[in-house]
């Protein structure tokens, strides 16, 4: 692709993006005019207060402290698990990988759960609690994974996907065992487990932005080692590339984006598995090209997702998990069909 | 670039792998690995590509210990071409091609156009230009190994290794690869280590050869001293023939049917030849046909009728190349003798070595023994100054002087026949 198609097609989804954001706040149970949000936004972002001044108070705090901060983090997350999934599916050269598949996702769960409970048994509490122990369970679960799949200092791809799926599993009877255990308290760690963006503000975003932006970097970084690595991991040492370390070092990065993201949002399948398929199908497998797109395209889809979700059932939110499964796996099953062969990276 | 290799090792758990192979590659040569399933061929070359590491030994890339190069380094100086190429991603030519530039670039660089001039230059000498802009996974074998050996030679290497580069290529794409190839070591200057299934492809192409068997080098030099009937036998537990390529005199090599000799078993009249200096070909071939038992001997190793009484698997009493034949053999082919119906003499050329063939002969005809003695071409061949001739004469006046093979066969038939046998055989089937 050349450059001028690459800057062409990085302007359009940017383009595509700031419209969502800015239409995703407008839609709401109270309904705001696009143009209202905007000089909201504006104003706030540029201190420039003439802009509000005949907007009511109240309309200010709906789009800046409620619904501006929700549609955003929605983006932040949807990129996070569009560019893990890149990675996955990149690091694994499995196309059926996400960032499910390697037992991190699990980990953050199991974290989030064991908090929620423990505060209900202990009181304990404190902020930030339930991302901080979902970052620690995906990265405990990673560590496992990890140490499961080592043969001799490799970590060969089939035994980390086979690591991944056993902890992955094992992970999830802990859970229901702990939602057992908290009785009454079940429904949160489902609402939060079927993954969600109620209540979320500014605060969650805060947490979760340096993690995608580190990662991100990372990941770019490694763009053409991923490439080479699609080649096959001896060819790639063939190549100069330092494969163990570059694994370790993607699946670390990866892992990074995977727990900020599931840490704040709980389990929102089928982002990290769907989305970079569809870019590739446009974009080729370059990861040079892909990861960005994959994050551009990744932030719009889960906006809108986020909006079907608040609005559909309105007055009543499903968590937005269940939204990105009904669009994404039939839209998987359509990519399965209509390529017939296998699946390519 | 020079390679040497000393001493290597290499054991997969409690299996070894490599069991002290040492030897040395000169710059710009073609040097071909070949060897059985399970020898030790693709191992060996992922030791010298750095994929495993040795237990023992080491390997010197020009002047320098393999390990001591840097990863990008590494892949600035020696280039890989592995097995299998299928491709599961949908990346065009030309990217591929120019991921060979990838240890020539940093992390945060882009592609220079120097690069896309080598990765250009890359795609010309191995004829895909017209690919470049095909999805890999739309090309034939033939076009997807050329891609990869442009890839291979976009990081300007100057050690290329090939594993059975033609492994699923038709003769047609094999023979151009190859070619190419060899061009590239011949012409660049490229020094090239090809493992190689094809053991006519390995010593038309390749300068040298190693033969390895169960991890250690059983041979290694020239086509023509490592592609052998004994070596050949010995590592790949089959029977060929090894003549010389008509045109360029490269060892090719023959496959001989199996044929296992039954007439033993379905005790057929047994006959001992007694032949050399290729007087017994025919005769073999004949006899052998017809039904009889045949042994023969003795014979040296080499001799043309060694090699036939081994292409018709007639056991044969050998003696070492160009060795007069020695108390020993002379004794088991007295055995044999004694335990055949009859003895046939074939004209043979008459030695100092040999004489002891006619004097088993002798001893039969002596023993009451009919000894059949083929004269055709009734000319002087006796080159031991009268000794020879007398023995011939000796063994002559107590045998059968025969002057044609149809009537030799035509005597034979009558004193042995093998419808007898034929019969039998057909009653044993009732």
């Amino acid at each position: 692709m050349s450059r001028k198609r690459k800057l062409l097609l990085y302007t359009l989804l940017l383009v595509v993006l700031i419209i969502s954001v800015v239409a995703a706040t407008a839609i709401g149970a109270v309904a705001i005019p696009p143009s209202e949000t905007l000089r909201v936004i504006v104003s706030r972002l540029t201190n420039w207060e003439q802009l509000t001044q005949n907007i009511p108070e109240t309309t200010v705090a709906i789009i800046w402290n409620l619904r501006l901060p929700r549609v955003i983090l929605g983006a932040l997350i949807g990129s996070s698990l569009a560019l893990a999934g890149v990675g996955f599916q990149g690091l694994l050269r499995n196309p059926l990988a996400d960032p499910f598949t390697i037992g991190v996702s699990s980990g953050a769960a199991t974290g989030a759960a064991l908090a929620m409970f423990l505060r209900q048994l202990t009181g304990l509490n404190f902020t930030h609690m339930i991302p901080v122990f979902a970052f620690i369970g995906a990265f405990i679960a990673l560590f496992f994974v990890f140490n499961l799949a080592k043969i001799g200092g490799q970590v060969p791809v089939v035994t980390l996907l086979l690591a991944g799926v056993v902890v992955s599993s094992f992970l999830s009877a802990v859970i229901s065992l702990l939602m057992v255990l908290a009785g009454e308290d079940m429904q949160g760690i489902f609402f939060w487990l079927s993954g969600g963006l109620v209540m979320r503000s500014w605060p969650q975003l805060w947490f979760v932005a340096p993690y995608l932006v580190i990662g991100f970097l990372i990941l770019i970084s490694y763009a053409r080692d991923l490439n080479v690595l699609l080649l096959g991991e001896e060819t790639a040492m063939n190549l100069g590339v330092n494969v163990e370390q570059t694994k370790k070092i993607l699946l670390v990065a990866a892992s990074l984006i995977t727990a900020a993201a599931v840490s704040v949002s709980g389990m929102i399948g089928f982002v990290g598995l769907i989305i970079p398929h569809a870019v590739r199908l446009v974009t080729g497998p370059d990861h040079r090209i892909l990861l960005p797109t994959s994050a551009l395209v990744g932030a719009s889809f889960l906006v809108w997702a986020d909006v079907v979700a608040r609005t559909v059932l309105s007055p009543q939110e499903i968590p937005v998990g269940i939204i990105t499964a009904f669009v994404g796996a039939p839209f998987f099953i359509y990519l399965l069909r209509k390529k017939k062969k296998e699946i390519r990276l | 670039m020079k390679i040497e290799i000393s001493d290597l090792t290499f054991t997969y758990g409690e299996h070894a792998v490599l069991r002290g192979a040492t030897f040395s590659v000169p710059t710009g040569s073609f040097l071909g690995i070949i060897g059985p399933n399970g020898s030790g061929k693709t191992t060996m070359l992922k030791l010298m590509s750095r994929l495993l590491k040795p237990k023992g030994g080491c390997i010197l890339l020009g002047e320098r210990a393999l390990e001591e190069f840097g990863h990008k380094e590494l892949a600035r100086t020696m280039a890989v071409v592995a097995q299998d190429t299928t491709a599961a991603y949908q990346f065009t030519v030309e990217d591929i091609v120019l991921m060979g530039r990838a240890p020539y670039i940093g992390r945060f660089q882009s592609e220079t156009t120097e690069d896309y001039r080598i990765v250009h230059h890359a795609l010309e000498i191995t004829g895909c230009t017209h690919l470049r802009h095909r999805a890999v996974t739309e090309l034939s074998g033939g076009e997807r190994q050329r891609v990869m050996i442009a890839r291979a030679l976009a990081q300007e290497p100057q050690v290329l290794l090939l594993d059975e580069p033609t492994s699923h290529l038709d003769i047609g794409y094999q023979q151009e690869i190859l070619d190419l190839v060899k061009k590239l070591s011949t012409v660049d200057g490229l020094t090239v280590v090809a493992v190689l299934h094809d053991l006519n492809l390995a010593a038309y192409y390749c300068h040298e050869l190693v033969l390895l068997h169960q991890g250690k080098i059983k041979a290694c030099g020239l086509p023509q001293e490592v592609i052998t009937v004994e070596n050949i036998e010995e590592v790949y537990g089959t029977r060929v023939l090894v003549t010389p390529h008509p045109v360029f005199g490269t060892p090719q090599i023959s496959l001989l049917p199996g044929i296992l000799n039954r007439h033993k078993e379905q005790k057929a009249p047994h006959l001992h030849l007694i032949a050399g200096g290729g007087s017994g070909g025919e005769l073999m071939r004949d006899l052998n046909e017809a039904g009889y038992y045949l042994t023969t001997g003795v014979l040296n190793v080499g001799d043309s009728d060694w090699e036939a009484a081994r292409a018709l698997d007639i056991p044969v009493i050998a003696e070492v190349p160009f060795s007069g034949i020695t108390e020993e053999r002379h004794r088991e082919n007295l055995a044999l003798v004694t335990e055949a119906s009859a003895v046939i003499v074939a004209e043979i050329p008459l030695g100092h070595g040999n004489l002891l063939n006619l004097q088993a002969a002798l001893a039969a005809a002596e023993a009451g023994k009919p000894v059949y003695l083929l004269e055709e071409k009734q000319q002087n061949r006796d080159f031991t100054g009268g000794a020879g001739a007398q023995l011939l004469a000796a063994v002559k006046e107590k045998g059968i002087v025969v002057r044609e093979k149809t009537r030799l066969y035509q005597l034979l038939k009558d004193e042995y026949p093998l419808e007898t046998f034929g019969v039998e055989k057909k009653g044993a089937a009732h």
